[in-house]
């Protein structure tokens, strides 16, 4: 399953790159917007990565099961005799692989861009790692919740937002902590709590939602 | 009932029927599918034959009745795997070749495939579009694909949704020789059309849904 997810990604490379270089270009608007002040942009790179990062990849969600429910690939799923929880855990790991590994492998860049000590670099890259696969899972279910309607994007946006509000909360923490030289092991480790709790329990839900969604 | 029934009987419907909006799509079904039987569903556009399909499936929840599995209550935990499905969508990914959709199709259902995907697709006459993308296969083309599924897993009771679809002539008789086969070898199939399927045939029984 997860190697049909990453050759169908790999079939469709371009896909990749566009969450990539959305999170450069509104990067680079910052500056432009906020005047190119070194101070200022030091304080705010970290949030602003961040905010990036995440809304790059709320660009990817949306698609996540809707190819698989146009084209009838959801009903094999769910009628195939592997567990469907397990699968749809395959499909967002793939999914997390495909858009928020790029994105956090060129986060540094960004963060550069933005003139971020490099020694906290790091720790925003850590809390990149831990709070995407975060979004990733939080949105497959909320995905999964309004697979049935039409639209759902905009939809998935305003649900989703509130919700990685912890996630976005926690990582900033750990990065602005570690800005100020204090200890942001605490963050991390809460990020780090939630994350385990989503992967247990975020693709039971997603199967529990995509049943529902084709019983109709 | 005895357990010699039991034993052959691989599907038994009782009062079937399915809600939609607390309404039934269509009037309680009750029949039984044997080992080596093929099941015509016959009606009219709307009569619910594409639902009936999808609730035996597992797909939709039954609304009132009993589903029997092999004399048992039915579990989809047992029955998974042993039920295939193919439905109007064919749930091929368009991205991917012929036989790379087979092999995740044999990968899903987790059991060593009855044949190679090559020659599988070999069997329903797509020799040399194994490695194009679905995409470009034309509608029975992609078609063939889907129905190649059925030779690769191993499953006794095929539910098939309008098969005959987009096929021509020569796809359609290879669709009956393949029911055939399967029928021959203990096998069972529900299979909707508008057109007779091959009525020679004197496995075909005749299941009709009123609207």
């Amino acid at each position: 399953m997860l190697r049909r997810e990453l050759l169908l990604a790999w079939r469709r490379r371009g896909d990749i790159a566009m969450p990539v270089l959305y999170a450069v270009l509104v990067t680079v608007l910052f500056p432009f917007a906020l005047g190119p002040e070194d101070t200022l942009l030091q304080r705010i790179a970290g949030g602003i990565v961040l905010v990036t990062v995440l809304l790059a990849m709320l660009l990817t969600l949306d698609a996540m099961f809707t190819s698989d429910i146009e084209d009838g690939s959801l009903e094999q799923l769910v009628l195939s005799p592997q567990p469907l929880a397990l699968l749809l855990g395959m499909k967002i790991l793939a999914h997390w692989l495909t858009s928020a590994l790029p994105l956090i492998v060129i986060a540094p860049l960004l963060a550069a861009m933005l003139h971020l000590p490099g020694p906290v670099i790091p720790v925003l890259l850590l809390a990149l790692l831990l709070a995407t696969p975060l979004l990733s899972l939080l949105g497959a279910i909320l995905v999964a919740l309004t697979a049935g309607t039409r639209r759902s994007g905009m939809l998935l946006a305003l649900m989703l937002l509130p919700l990685c509000m912890p996630a976005v909360i926690f990582a900033a923490g750990a990065v602005a902590a570690a800005q100020q030289g204090l200890p942001w092991l605490a963050p991390i480790s809460w990020l780090a709590a939630i994350l385990v709790l989503a992967i247990a329990f975020a693709p039971l839900a997603c199967a529990g939602a995509l049943r529902i969604a084709l019983d109709a | 009932m005895t357990v010699q029934t039991a034993s052959v009987s691989l599907l038994e419907v009782h009062a079937l029927t399915f809600l939609r909006h607390d309404l039934p799509v269509f009037a309680p079904q009750s029949f039984s599918l044997c080992a080596g039987e093929l099941v015509w569903v016959e009606g009219a556009n709307g009569s619910g034959k594409t639902t009936l399909l999808r609730v035996l499936a597992g797909l939709l929840h039954v609304g009132t009745g009993t589903l029997y599995w092999r004399g048992k209550a039915l579990e989809r935990d047992d029955s998974a795997g042993e039920i295939l499905y193919i439905g109007h969508q064919l749930g091929l990914k368009a991205d991917l070749t012929a036989r790379e959709n087979l092999r995740v199709a044999a990968g899903l259902h987790g059991s060593r495939p009855a044949m190679e995907p090559s020659q599988a697709l070999r069997e329903l006459g797509l020799r040399g579009y194994e490695d194009e993308p679905v995409r470009r296969l034309s509608a029975g083309q992609k078609k063939r694909v889907a129905l190649a599924r059925l030779l690769l897993l191993p499953a006794a009771l095929w539910l098939l949704d309008e098969p005959y679809a987009n096929l021509d002539r020569v796809g359609t008789t290879l669709v009956n020789r393949i029911l055939g086969t399967h029928a021959a070898a203990g096998g069972a199939a529900l299979v909707t059309t508008h057109t007779a399927p091959d009525a020679d045939d004197g496995r075909w029984r005749r299941i009709r849904l009123g609207a």
